[in-house]
């Protein structure tokens, strides 16, 4: 199955992109998929302690079935409002 | 309302968003771009869909956590100068107490979980301003 994957800030700038299509297994959870992207993208991998997940617009637990079509999002973390 | 927007916040119209016959008071509190040395402005990132869904969320447990009768946000997109709003919080209630404090805890609220990233432009782009 395809997902595609959003990649935001710093993220996008080690990725050299912010939106990625991926393929994984059916059944891959979200946790899987992530062990299979930082394999991909090694510069990544230091940020994974400090990652927020999302699935299709919505923090989601590592353990999520992700389906055929889904958005998965890796964002650092946030620091909206004022400086 | 929920707005993620890429042009200048229009205050009175957010203000104006959460007026209501029914509410003693309303709060209005606005994030600006501070000058810093070499700082003149700040580049905002937004996951817009997200963001948007995020705000709406919050806005619902604003209300159910203090009862107050509107609540609206908005936050900017791309750069924003130094002394520019960065991002309007507006909230109305019965009361001053509610309005202020569901205001306070909406601020913090976008701070912890909307995804959104703050960034100094490039030098070379600095210069420009």
């Amino acid at each position: 199955m395809r997902v595609r994957v959003r990649l935001f800030s710093t993220y996008r700038e080690i990725v050299g992109a912010g939106d990625v299509a991926w393929t994984a297994d059916s059944g891959t959870t979200l946790a899987d998929f992530l062990d299979a992207f930082l394999k991909h993208h090694p510069r990544l991998a230091s940020h994974r302690d400090t990652m927020l997940l999302a699935v299709n617009q919505a923090f989601a637990a590592p353990s999520t079935v992700l389906r055929e079509g889904d958005e998965v999002a890796l964002l650092p973390p946030v620091s909206g409002g004022a400086r | 309302m929920i707005e993620i927007t890429r042009r200048r916040i229009d205050v009175p119209a957010v203000l104006d968003s959460v007026r209501r016959d029914d509410a003693g008071a309303v709060v209005l509190f606005l994030g600006t771009v501070r000058s810093e040395p070499d700082v003149a402005a700040l580049d905002y990132e937004v996951y817009v869909s997200m963001a948007e869904k995020v705000l709406g969320d919050l806005v619902a447990r604003a209300r159910e956590k203090f009862g107050i009768r509107e609540m609206s946000i908005v936050h900017r997109l791309g750069r924003v100068p130094v002394g520019g709003d960065s991002v309007a919080v507006a909230c109305s209630a019965a009361h001053r107490r509610e309005a202020f404090d569901a205001c306070a805890w909406a601020m913090d609220e976008v701070k912890r979980i909307v995804p959104i990233w703050k960034s100094e432009p490039p030098r070379k782009a600095r210069r420009s301003h």
